[in-house]
């Protein structure tokens, strides 16, 4: 098992969780450690009344996990993805991932990150309407100055892995759910990152195409791809690697 | 970049035609306001080019209070430092449309008629000659109006007169000029030997100006206008005109500009979630900037492609209209094109600023909850 920092604390402690200390450096302890979460907290206010979504989170990645994150609604799931994400800024503590902490480095660099290092995947897709699949999938690799002719041999190759071959020129509202879905996962690994994050994928198909979705990830995870999946439903937990259970924005379980 | 922000105008066709549309409305009110200042400006260029060396001299009440006869010309002669003087006896040629058509008659001495107008150059035929008493040299509107040819016969006042010369055209009052002897003139409208002004010819190598206020104080009951004073006066009087028209235009491709910033704040509140996307898969803020402020300039820059079309169409059916009265109201230059063409754009960006900047500034994350 990878290894992994774990907050066990107690209902009556929930309100100052311990900081945990860990020594290692991401690559030091192997080369399958892909990412590192230290003691990541996020403080919301709603007006002066602090809202504690994520508290002292710690938690270590190898490479090629699976990870399913569950908890209820509201646990801070999403929270912690968007802090690794980069799409919000953490309270207090680090992300370090491939090697780069996260936490620190300037706003005007974060795309370049979000670009290079991170793929997301939403539950609705958010798959842009007016492009095809192709361009959908090519369009981060336009913010990345890829040459157009580059950018479409591997748009092309995802799409094709994925068995969208013959959907390259459909717009998402001309592809079901699962389509769209597998649209949005290969625009995740455009940029071939380093970890994908994927907030309920699976949330809005039937059990079917969650099955396909679900054996994609499997996939990708065999062949070396780091994801963590956040999820309401067991089946997919089931299938990962690894479990995670967020509860009132502490980990609470492995 | 460019095919996505022409994607993203081509979907919203009735609101970005509609946008179009208003910045349209804006440049073709500049460009036709434009065109009547640039007529106005290219005639009074060339009109000042036709008689930017020489002096005027009024009588002391001005051009219509008379009491300016032919002998204040020799009192101008005498004046060291004048080369020529001559008067000219100037009267409208429509007298019941109170010179609104622009026609003039021009009463010049015949032996200096080709130096009063120089440079205008002659067409057809030839300038006065001493010893014409009933000859007319017509300007190159007055020509086309009435088909006048060399030996034509032209009524003026109940008498006939036979056109000798046609000017050339000009672009300046002189289009619209009817030029006979000043005898002929002072007798055909009984005035005696009056004259409305004097012109008087500087030395090569005496200042105009200083010359100028000499002749004022030498010959006594006149005032002088010098070509400084005279451009001075003009270029006000332009710049008044000018400032109207294009201020008229302005404000209309203004509230095109308005248009444009209204469509795309709707559209980047419409398209939140959108901006959000693009900022979670890499989307670098200059990006974001790019593809609105592109859109807007883009508007702006259809905007002005079909303002300046139909405006140039407008201002073509207004002067092809406007020819029968001989009245040239409209010029389009390629000045004027550019600016309009310049203006669109620049209207369109500075729309673009602000929905761009909020767009920009969106925290990804907020934008991605936006439904």
């Amino acid at each position: 098992m990878p290894k992994m920092e774990i907050e066990r604390e107690g209902n009556k402690k929930l309100d100052k969780p311990e900081r945990k200390e860990d020594k290692s450096v991401l690559g030091h302890e192997g080369q399958k450690n892909i990412m590192k979460v230290e003691n990541l907290s996020k403080t919301y206010y709603q007006g002066k009344i602090p809202v504690h979504a994520l508290r002292c989170a710690c938690i270590t990645v190898r490479k090629g996990e699976l990870l399913a994150i569950m908890g209820p609604s509201g646990s801070g799931k999403s929270t912690l993805l968007a802090l690794i994400g980069t799409l919000e800024k953490a309270t207090d503590g680090k992300v370090i991932l491939d090697g780069t902490d996260l936490t620190t480095v300037p706003e005007k660099l974060l795309p370049s990150v979000r670009r290079e290092k991170i793929g997301f995947i939403f539950q609705h897709y958010n798959l842009i309407p007016t492009l095809s699949a192709l361009e959908n999938v090519e369009l981060s690799m336009r913010f990345s100055r890829i040459p157009k002719k580059e950018r479409e041999e591997r748009a092309t190759a995802l799409l094709e892995e994925l068995g969208l071959g013959d959907r390259l020129s459909h717009k998402p509202s001309e592809l079901s759910g699962g389509e769209q879905q597998r649209v949005s996962i290969a625009r995740a690994l455009a940029n071939k990152p380093a970890v994908i994050l994927a907030d309920e994928p699976t949330g809005e198909v039937d059990s079917k195409t969650r099955d396909s979705i679900i054996r994609v990830f499997k996939e990708l995870s065999e062949k070396g791809q780091t994801i963590l999946v956040v999820t309401h439903d067991p089946e997919v937990a089931k299938e990962c690697s690894r479990l995670l259970r967020i509860t009132d924005g502490v980990i609470k379980d492995d | 970049m460019f095919d996505l922000i022409i994607r993203n105008i081509m979907n919203r066709k009735i609101r970005s035609g509609l946008t179009v549309c208003g910045i349209a409305l804006g440049i073709f009110a500049v460009i036709v306001m434009g065109a009547m200042s640039e007529n106005f400006h290219q005639t009074f260029e060339r009109s000042m080019s036709v008689t930017s060396d020489k002096i005027r001299v009024f009588a002391e009440s001005g051009v219509f209070g008379g009491g300016l006869t032919d002998n204040k010309v020799s009192d101008v002669l005498r004046v060291a430092g004048v080369k020529d003087a001559y008067g000219i006896l100037m009267t409208t040629f429509d007298e019941d449309k109170m010179g609104m058509t622009g026609k003039q008659i021009l009463g010049i001495p015949p032996e200096k008629s080709s130096v009063a107008l120089y440079p205008v150059e002659l067409k057809a035929g030839r300038f006065l000659n001493p010893g014409d008493s009933y000859s007319v040299v017509v300007g190159s509107n007055i020509k086309r109006e009435y088909k006048l040819q060399i030996g034509s016969k032209f009524e003026i006042h109940d008498k006939y007169f036979t056109v000798v010369g046609i000017l050339d055209y000009t672009g300046s009052i002189f289009d619209n000029a009817v030029i006979i002897p000043l005898k002929t003139a002072q007798d055909l409208y009984k005035v005696d030997n009056s004259v409305s002004y004097i012109f008087a010819v500087p030395d090569e190598r005496v200042d105009a100006e200083m010359l100028s206020k000499r002749i004022e104080l030498s010959v006594k009951g006149t005032s002088t206008l010098s070509p400084g004073e005279l451009e001075v006066q003009a270029r006000q009087s332009f710049m008044i005109f000018s400032v109207i028209t294009i201020s008229s235009g302005l404000l209309a491709a203004i509230i095109g500009g308005l248009c444009v910033m209204n469509t795309m704040l709707m559209s980047v509140t419409e398209r939140t979630r959108e901006f959000g996307i693009l900022k979670a898969i890499g989307a670098e803020t200059r990006d974001i900037l790019l593809l609105t402020l592109g859109e807007a300039s883009c508007m702006g820059f259809f905007g002005g492609i079909l303002g300046i079309l139909i405006g140039t169409l407008a201002v073509y059916i207004m002067n092809a209209w406007l020819s029968n009265t001989r009245i040239v109201l409209f010029l389009i230059t390629p000045r004027l094109l550019v600016i309009a063409m310049l203006f669109a754009l620049l209207i369109g960006a500075l729309s673009g600023l602000y929905p761009a900047y909020r767009a920009s500034k969106m925290s990804p994350m907020e934008a991605l909850k936006h439904a």
